[in-house]
């Protein structure tokens, strides 16, 4: 799996525009805060006026700045994401080594757990615990990777078995090097591309999720998220708002998604072994 | 020989097995999760409702509702389609859930057929003239499709063809109390799916052409086609006969991975055109809080699901022979 990845990935302008964008998104949530010009639960303004130069957005039906909203918004999304992305693969990653390096009864049970998680729809559960308990984010983001890791954990199952008969790892074993520094030293370094395939892959889904989650109404209303930016937006349509208001969290999460979609797909373009040959260039 | 016809029937038990179990896994969380609520149903009902009941009635009621059913029990009143009362509406649950159950099957049905076939045939249309305008411009054109979420393509359909040109009626699946005959009643309930399902079919199918174009080029390389070429057969018998029967495969194994993004995205299509599907009913349910609802929608789509899937791995092995004698 050694690639020159750092040349060829960069060359990709579809990697390029996604890269642009995730920079510009990155920047919209750790700078979020000091540039949203208002406190987005300031309720003290005049309910849904057009634009102005002091509220460049315009304030929505409950007296609150849309420009600032849509910082937090962005913040909130972006974040769920990563996390949820960053915990999967995590699981992921660790049970497919194990699952692939030691093989036999470990390996049947953790696939076949694998196989039952893949099966269940995620977001039927997720809709159940948020119905039922209210959870914060974070937990429902912790469910969400706790169902997402199986297929990462596949894909590098499979990468472990095929490492497991390369020389080097082989030679470590002749040593006398335990489990864990074969693992640690030989396998999970070797992998790198499969993380990052991964990552991209759960973060993207993980968004989404969030997104449509907030749309369906599941997450706590005072919490600011594009997907309910868009719900309430769209019962004010009459009001002639959608441009200042039902439009901006609109594009925003296009563009997230997109951002996400483009690296996601170039990544798996580049450094997928079997799709780089097929796709010659 | 005896080991020869034994296992095939050993590894078609497998998927059996492990999707019996995923269904246990969710007919138990559908039990226990709302048991581990906090308060009890009689307080949550009555405290906020304009009945006052007098000690007695109350200690009656929550005699009733805290009877322990067990588990086995509940398996057998969900066997039994007793699925309990809806809160709000105050009806069976199951009658509620089957009324709609036909149009989330129209609808995603519709979809998911029309998006693979147009994904399909595009995909390997383009794997075919690779290099050519076409391929780049579809290539290029299906990445950015596949980057825009239902709820922004959605909301735009809806609010460009049904408010602003009014083409298509932004709401519902049927018109109500319409006496029409049968032809004039398909045509509304055509008029009405064509705004969902063209927001579906435009988040399913860029999907399924990446991934047939991508499985398509590595196909296109192997020998078999350049012996099929060498044979003269003519093109569209290689593209098809040849080279699509294999790229079909990834196709159908990752329809049920992609099955969690397709339910998202229908739960959230219904609810922008209010389409009286399950989707629908579910997020009524959640507004409510009608909890038999939410259970019994949550816990039977993903019974169909699972089902869905399990029939695509034998249809998986039909389609793919080598899958039964492989290991």
């Amino acid at each position: 799996m050694h690639i020159d990845f750092h040349q060829r990935v960069f060359l990709d302008p579809w990697f390029i525009t996604g890269f642009f964008l995730a920079v510009l998104f990155a920047f919209a949530t750790i700078l979020g805060p000091p540039l949203a010009p208002f406190d987005p639960w300031d309720m003290s303004f005049v309910p849904i006026s057009p634009p102005s130069a002091t509220h460049v957005l315009g304030i929505n039906d409950g007296g609150q700045d849309i420009f600032s909203e849509l910082f937090y918004a962005i913040r909130n999304t972006v974040t769920f994401g990563l996390a949820c992305g960053l915990i999967s693969l995590f699981i992921g990653a660790i049970l497919g080594v194990i699952a692939g390096w030691m093989g036999g009864i470990v390996d049947m049970i953790l696939m076949r757990v694998a196989d039952i998680l893949l099966a269940i729809p995620a977001i039927m559960i997720l809709i159940l615990t948020a119905s039922l308990f209210r959870p914060s984010p974070w937990v429902l983001a912790l469910i969400l990777a706790g169902m997402m890791w199986p297929t990462i954990s596949k894909a590098i199952r499979a990468q472990t078995l095929t490492l497991k008969e390369s020389l080097h790892v082989k030679a470590a074993a002749q040593i006398g090097a335990s489990n864990w520094y074969i693992i640690r030293r030989h396998l999970m370094p070797e992998m790198f591309p499969l993380y990052l395939i991964g990552f991209a892959a759960k973060a993207r889904m993980a968004m989404f999720m969030e997104a449509s989650l907030a749309f369906l109404g599941l997450f706590d209303p005072s919490r600011k998220s594009l997907g309910m930016m868009i719900a309430f937006a769209v019962k004010y349509y009459y009001m002639d708002i959608w441009w200042n208001w039902l439009l901006p969290p609109i594009i925003c999460l296009s563009l997230l998604i997109m951002a996400v979609t483009f690296l996601a797909i170039s990544l798996e373009k580049v450094l997928d072994p079997r799709l780089k040959e097929a796709l010659g260039s | 020989m005896i080991a020869y016809t034994k296992q095939p029937i050993k590894r078609r038990l497998g998927p059996v097995i492990s999707f019996g179990l995923a269904a246990l896994g969710m007919i138990y969380l559908s039990y226990s999760l709302p048991r581990l609520l906090p308060g009890d149903f009689v307080t949550a009902m009555y405290s906020s409702s304009h009945v006052t009941l007098t000690a007695e009635q109350e200690a009656e009621l929550r005699a009733y509702y805290t009877e322990e059913p067990g588990f086995g029990s509940y398996l057998l009143k969900l066997a039994r389609l007793d699925w309990g009362y809806s809160y709000a509406f105050l009806t069976p649950v199951s009658e509620l859930f089957f009324s709609a159950l036909p149009w989330t099957l129209l609808l995603l049905g519709t979809a998911n057929i029309l998006s693979m076939l147009i994904g399909f045939v595009t995909g390997v249309e383009a794997a075919w003239r690779r290099e050519s305008p076409f391929e780049k411009g579809m290539v290029g054109g299906m990445t950015i499709l596949e980057g825009i979420p239902e709820i922004s393509t959605g909301i735009i359909l809806l609010v460009v063809f049904a408010f602003h040109l009014q083409w298509f009626p932004a709401a519902g699946a049927d018109t109500a109390y319409a006496e029409a005959s049968i032809s004039a009643r398909l045509a509304t309930i055509g008029h009405h799916l064509v705004l969902p399902l063209v927001t579906l079919v435009l988040a399913y199918f860029p999907g399924n052409f990446l991934l047939t174009r991508n499985s398509m080029m590595m196909v296109i390389k192997a020998p078999f086609i350049n012996t099929a070429k060498a044979k003269g057969l003519p093109a569209r018998r290689i593209r098809y006969a040849h080279a699509a029967r294999n790229a079909l495969l990834p196709l159908v194994t990752r329809f049920g991975l992609r099955l969690a993004f397709m339910i998202t995205g229908a739960l959230v299509v219904e609810k922008i055109y209010s389409y009286p599907g399950l989707g629908m009913l579910l997020i009524n349910a959640i507004q409510a809080r009608d909890l038999p609802v939410i259970q019994a929608v949550v816990l039977f789509s993903s019974l169909i699901v699972l089902t869905i899937i399990l029939l695509l791995e034998f249809v998986y092995r039909i389609i793919d022979p080598r899958i039964e004698h492989a290991h």
